[in-house]
């Protein structure tokens, strides 16, 4: 009996090992399968029809050096938050682009806006002394600059050194404000000046957003008005500088919103009071002062549009 | 003795002695002996009864028609001779009718009254009870006959003190015997029996054996007399079986000396001469090189002088021819502890028999159990030492077992009886004496035998310390030998003359006696020195010449093909691992589980607040990759590691065989490769979903598959190599730890020491080597490159890639070479460049004239021989970077248009909110940006690196194509797309796959040929002969 069993024992187990055989068989065959087609997918798309594919560059471009003239003439990020530092605003977190929003930047136009709202909220806290909060933006400037393939501005390495400690906040606002004119530079240069004017736009959005939601002194308030009232002019350069980008969607409804804006904008009267330079001596040297003044006049009414206006625009950048 | 016969036996006793002349007093006490000497008191006077019943039962009547009735009466006894004799028929045995006619013959014999009538009863009885003529003649005339002339036939031995003439009865000689002892041997029921017509006191297995009774010789039996050699069941036995099985094996030993590694010497000179159907001891104190000589006899060990010779045969240097016809039984267990008896038997025999069917040796395995007494518990684990489920005696037996399947004609056996009772011994040394009788030889190495067993040897060997032989011949007589020298009285007494016991203790406190100081204390200084015994016994020992010709060597079994082999080993190795459930739930367990602890410890949520948990944020992809890597190392290489040196013993005792070890291996790795894909299924399954990595599950287990396989090929090489479970154990980190460390995961290769690669442009050589690296490098391009997400961008954004680094790195850096040459040419320096950058400005501009974009933007730069040391001037200059500025805005261009169709392409995807979310998840749970950042190694300190007088990419490898130098360099860089094979690229995953199997592949091949221990011997060699020179000083 016990014998027979054993004998049943080997065929059951042949069974076994027969169908783990089959088991096997199919296994190899899906791998043979796997490998077969994985070499077609391997040969996906040649690398000529990547450059031949063609696409119509019939874009009316303004000359690269009008370009970089006008997009020089937007303040950087560094000029306005000084401002807001000197007269006392006191610092908010609650004003930046909350740095998990990068996730949502997945095309060259968000990527770009908001390098350039990152950039100027970067510099925004290291003139607060928030070094530790830096790390993430700093990194997400990267992130976005390497997106955008233009990541040799940045040497991270350094920034993320030197930004450990507040000693060296001189020093990453120089490199941060630097990089952000090079890579702007840069990008003209390559042929890639939509990139360069929507960081721009970028920086100076969220500079405005941050100055017009400062929170401060009434006198000092006073100062700060001015300054956005001065603005102006940068965003009758920035519409000009992207209306000839106007078939692009994206680009469209930017333009749609800056314009909307601009209509608060026109509220505001800028005279230009010329008067005679004269010399004065500095440090025994002779300096020329420029006697000339702007007079801004803008109504109480008008920051409050501007400052809806802006907080709609900029929140549907970053969103 | 059984009842039935006893009855039959006095019916039929009755009816014989009834006859003629009538009940003699003469065979009423041969009655009562023969009763005596079968039963007990009582039962003897019940039979005895029954006997004169039946011999009353007619006598009366008998006695009064004595003269007139003769014949009559004899007719009518006649007939019932018949019917007792064929009711017997159908209740006895063969055996035991044999028994019932001796006894009758034996009963007429006692009073010696041979009548007709009476031979006639039982010449009907033999009729009736189917026994040959000539088998009745030859056991009449051994019962009724007492002189050597007339025994004179084959089924006759005698055995006495002196020769006899005859020419056809056997003879053994006994010296000192009075008178002779006479054995008869019954072929066709294999019965012996035994008579003695002396007057000495002898005793049959202790019992006294009476002058002309005649007894059973059953198997075992001995004859001891008060002096001189008692007569063995087994040498009687041989002696008629020798003339059936005809010697065919001549084993010859000749000088052989043996040194081992270290130097020592293990045996010095030994000679020897043995035939079929003997037992031979080899004896000696502990470390006399017993083993060492069993093993240099059958050919395990090859002897540094000398040789052994069967047949004609150089056993040492024709291996292969006699291989097959030894059998070796080692000390230790060869059984596999998991198996039942029944299991240990038949796969061994399965391995063994080609020709015949499972039923067929399903039945050769029964009988075998059988004879061993095995059958009882043939289904039962056999376990091991620590956890016994069968007794010691039960496992040696089945030990033995495994070698007589196969019936080899030598065979050796390491101390067969260590750790066995007494009783268990003399059964397992009866085991073997038997198959001597079947022409067997058989070597023994033995220590402390009991007498018993002492005696059951044809011959013994007596070695010494180093080896040396100081006796060879006869175990009784060396106990003679020694004694002799040593001057003892009672010299020529080889055994006790009251017991018949010889002590082989006493030899050996001979050999090894001390010479006592004058308080009694041994010296600890031999009296006897092992030459100087070495020189008694060259003296007294005179070789043996061989008398017949030298037969062939036997025929061997016919093996199984290799397939069979490899089916068997795979089904003998698969019941084992079956069977232990604790070894399979294990290792079955162990993948998951780890898996899963692994796999929730990384599931790392970046943003704790939202506790969602999103794959693209999940900064431990890369290490769960690397992690992998090395669980299926481990994991392959635990679970082989002990495979082979757990067989080892089982594999000597199958290397004789001639059994094909790639079977043995391929069989054994399939296991371990069902194993390890099991386990890798498991481990992937689970850890792949616990971190939500889609889609992948065929490329993660193909790929711990294979590093598992070829961790199960490395660690059957360990476990081949090395010789204790913790050498195994300890070796496994030493193979782990660099694996780990030259994966490239934790350290970067730019980043480990220059002297070994590092930081150049290939994966460093030594990292080349580590399956590991390749493993992982497959895993994490794989998962980079294939995953849902960047599939659909991936070509794009290579060629994107590609552009940048030219436009923005490559193209400027090789543009400042010239610029500073202009600067210092006007600033009218002595050597406005170097030769150096000269040679890599040529070969730069020869690699991108070659480079694959150069077909599209077919701008080359012609003269390159130009760009030489003695010829490079201010125009050569010019026009580089006239060329390079042709090519920058080409790059420039082209990056641009790439960028944006891929923009384009990604914003028609985001274009809407509900696309744009769509979007999102596919994007969240298909990319992983922490392994997206190793890959294109975004913090790499220098986009692109001098090496010597080439420019080096470092960012981007991911989608930076490697260039070979020629057809078969397929080295690259870390994280290549892919690599070059005879110039066509091949998808990294694949190209990876495909050396991993090429290791499995080499190290199959280095275990087919044990390189690894080969290697580790030379290594042990040298250091021997480093020794040895270093005393030789």
């Amino acid at each position: 009996m016990k014998y027979r069993k054993t004998k049943m024992e080997i065929i059951k187990q042949k069974h076994i090992i027969m169908k783990k055989q089959k088991i096997i068989l199919v296994i190899l065959s899906v791998l043979l399968v796997q490998v077969i087609t994985g070499c077609q997918q391997g040969q996906r798309q040649e690398a000529t029809d990547l450059l031949s594919d063609s696409f119509k560059d019939n874009e009316l471009r303004l000359n690269d050096a009008m370009i970089r003239e006008m997009i020089s003439s937007v303040p950087n990020p560094l000029e306005i938050t000084s401002v807001l530092q000197k007269t006392g605003v006191v610092y908010s977190q609650d004003l930046l682009n909350p740095a998990g929003n990068i996730n949502n930047y997945n095309t060259n136009f968000q990527r770009a806006l908001n390098l350039g709202v990152y950039g100027t909220d970067l510099i925004y806290m290291n003139i607060y002394d928030r070094t530790v909060a830096t790390l993430r933006y700093l990194s997400n400037i990267r992130e976005l600059a390497s997106d955008l393939r233009v990541e040799q501005f940045f040497d991270y390495n350094t920034l993320n050194r030197l930004s450990e400690s507040s000693k060296n906040v001189d020093s990453v606002l120089f490199i941060t404000n630097t990089g952000f004119d090079r890579m702007t530079r840069y990008l003209i240069d390559q042929g890639r000046s939509n990139i360069a004017i929507l960081i721009s736009a970028g920086t100076w959005i969220e500079s405005l957003y941050i100055a017009t939601h400062a929170q401060t002194t009434p006198a000092n308030k006073e100062i700060i008005n001015k300054r956005i009232g001065e603005q102006k002019k940068v965003l009758d350069n920035l519409l000009l500088l992207m209306n000839s980008y106007d078939h692009n969607s994206d680009f469209n409804h930017l333009i749609e919103d800056l314009k909307s804006l601009k209509k608060q904008f026109d509220n505001v009267t800028i005279t230009y009071q010329y008067a005679e330079p004269s010399i004065k001596e500095s440090d025994g040297m002779l300096v020329v002062v420029d006697n000339s003044r702007s007079i801004v006049d803008i109504s109480d009414e008008t920051i409050k549009n501007i400052t809806r206006e802006i907080a709609l625009l900029r929140n549907r950048v970053i969103e | 003795m059984s009842e039935k016969i006893l009855k039959a036996l006095m019916q039929l006793f009755a009816i014989i002695a009834r006859q003629d002349v009538g009940l003699s007093s003469r065979e009423r006490d041969f009655v009562e002996g023969f009763l005596k000497q079968q039963l007990s008191e009582i039962a003897v006077s019940e039979y005895l009864n029954l006997f004169d019943d039946y011999v009353a039962h007619d006598g009366k009547s008998s006695e009064e028609k004595d003269r007139t009735e003769v014949k009559l009466t004899s007719v009518k006894d006649s007939v019932k001779t018949l019917g007792i004799a064929k009711k017997i028929n159908r209740t006895l045995t063969q055996k035991q009718k044999v028994v019932v006619i001796v006894r009758l013959l034996e009963l007429i014999n006692s009073d010696k009254n041979f009548t007709p009538q009476r031979m006639a009863i039982i010449d009907t009885t033999a009729e009736v009870f189917n026994i040959s003529r000539q088998e009745y003649k030859a056991i009449s005339c051994f019962v009724i006959r007492d002189k050597s002339e007339e025994l004179d036939i084959p089924e006759i031995l005698i055995s006495q003190s002196h020769t006899t003439s005859n020419i056809n009865a056997h003879f053994i000689h006994t010296p000192y015997l009075d008178g002779k002892i006479i054995i008869l041997r019954v072929q066709s029921v294999d019965l012996y029996f035994v008579k003695y017509t002396g007057k000495s006191e002898l005793f049959i297995n202790g019992l006294p054996l009476k002058t002309n009774r005649i007894y059973n010789f059953a198997t075992g039996s001995v004859i001891k007399q008060p002096t001189g050699k008692p007569v063995f069941y087994t040498d009687v036995a041989a002696k008629f079986i020798s003339d059936t099985a005809e010697t065919n094996i001549f084993f010859k030993v000749e000088n052989v000396d043996y040194t081992f590694s270290n130097g020592v010497k293990g045996l010095e000179n030994i000679n020897l001469f043995e035939s079929s159907g003997k037992m031979v001891a080899i004896m000696g104190s502990s470390g006399s090189g017993k083993t060492t000589l069993l093993n240099v006899l059958s050919g395990i060990e090859n002897p540094s002088n000398g040789k052994v010779i069967i047949n004609n045969t150089n056993l040492h240097s024709e291996k292969k021819k006699v291989k097959e016809i030894i059998g070796y039984i080692p000390q230790d267990d060869l059984l596999i502890e998991e198996l039942t008896v029944y299991e240990n038997l038949y796969y061994s025999a399965m391995l063994v028999f080609r020709d015949q069917k499972p039923s067929h040796i399903a039945d050769k395995v029964d009988n075998i159990l059988t004879s061993l007494g095995l059958f009882q518990i043939k289904d039962l684990k056999v376990g091991n030492l620590m956890n016994k489920k069968i007794s010691g005696g039960q496992r040696k037996r089945l030990n033995i077992g495994l070698e007589l399947i196969r019936e080899p004609s030598v065979l050796f056996v390491d101390e067969p009886t260590s750790g066995l009772s007494s009783r268990d011994s003399e059964n397992v040394m009866e085991l073997l004496r038997e198959l001597t009788l079947r022409g067997k030889l058989i070597f023994v190495v033995i220590h402390q035998p009991s007498s018993e067993i002492f005696k059951m040897f044809d011959k013994v060997i007596i070695l010494d310390e180093g080896g040396v032989q100081i006796y060879y011949g006869n175990p009784v007589e060396a106990s003679i030998y020694f004694k002799k020298i040593d001057n003892q009285i009672n010299s020529d007494v080889g055994e006790c003359p009251k017991c018949g016991n010889v002590n082989p203790e006493s030899i050996f406190n001979i050999i090894e006696s001390q010479i006592v100081d004058e308080y009694g204390k041994s010296t600890g200084t031999r009296k006897v020195q092992p030459y100087e015994w070495a020189k008694h016994f060259e003296s007294f020992f005179k070789p043996e010449a061989i008398k017949k010709s030298i037969p062939k060597l036997p025929e061997t079994f016919v093996k199984q093909g290799w397939f069979r082999q490899a089916s068997i080993y795979f089904r003998r190795d698969l019941n084992s691992k079956l069977s232990n459930k604790q070894y399979i739930l294990l290792n079955f367990l162990e993948a998951p589980v780890l898996a899963f602890l692994l796999a929730y410890i990384i599931r790392y949520i970046n943003d704790p607040e939202s506790g969602v948990y999103i794959f693209r944020e999940n900064a431990n992809i890369m290490p769960y990759m690397f992690i992998c890597t090395i669980v299926a190392l481990f994991t392959g290489m635990i679970v082989s590691a002990e495979e082979i040196f757990k067989d080892r013993k089982i594999l000597r005792r199958e290397s004789f065989l001639n059994l094909s070890r790639s079977s043995y291996l391929l069989s054994k790795m399939s296991i371990l490769f069902m194993i390890s894909a099991i386990q890798a299924l498991l481990f992937i399954w689970v850890g792949n979903n616990v971190l939500g990595i889609k889609g992948m599950y065929f490329e993660y287990w193909i790929i711990f598959f294979s590093v598992s396989a070829l961790a199960n090929v490395i660690g059957l090489n360990i476990s081949s190599a090395f010789n204790s479970a913790v050498t195994i154990y300890i070796i496994i980190p030493f193979l782990i730890i660099p694996q780990m460390v030259l994966t490239g995961a934790m350290f970067s290769f730019d980043r480990i020491n220059y002297n070994l690669g590092g930081g150049r442009e290939k994966v460093p050589l030594i990292a080349e080597i580590m399956p590991s690296r390749w493993a992982f490098e497959a895993l994490v391009v794989n998962q980079f490159i294939n995953n849902d997400y960047e599939k659909y961008f991936f070509d794009l954004r290579k060629l994107e890639s590609n552009l940048n680094f030219k436009n923005v790195y490559y193209i400027p850096e090789l543009k400042g070479y010239i610029e500073t040459y202009k600067s210092k040419l006007h600033a009218e320096e002595q050597n406005p460049i170097s030769d150096k950058d000269i040679q890599l400005l040529q070969n730069e501009i020869l690699k991108e004239n070659n480079s694959f974009l150069a077909q599209y933007h077919q701008i080359t730069f012609e003269n390159t021989e130009l760009i030489k040391p003695e010829s490079f001037n201010h125009q050569t200059a010019k026009e580089i970077l006239v060329y390079l500025n042709k090519l920058e805005s080409f790059y420039r261009e082209n990056f641009n248009k790439i960028n944006q169709q891929i923009d384009r392409q990604i914003s028609e995807m985001v274009n809407s909110p509900e696309k744009r979310n769509k979007y999102q998840q596919w994007y969240d749970q298909h990319y992983n940006s922490h392994l997206a950042t190793f890959v294109k190694n975004t913090y790499a300190p220098l986009p692109l690196i001098r090496l010597g007088n080439t420019l080096v990419q470092k960012i981007d490898p991911i989608y930076l194509n490697p260039t070979s130098r020629h057809l078969l360099d397929f080295r690259t860089h870390f994280l290549a797309p892919n690599k070059n094979l005879a110039g066509r690229p091949i998808p990294t995953f694949y190209f990876n796959l495909a050396i991993l199997w090429l290791f499995s592949v080499l190290a199959y091949i280095a275990l087919y040929y044990d390189l690894l221990k080969k290697f580790l011997l030379l290594f042990k060699k040298r250091e021997v002969t480093i020794q040895t020179s270093k005393k030789q000083k």
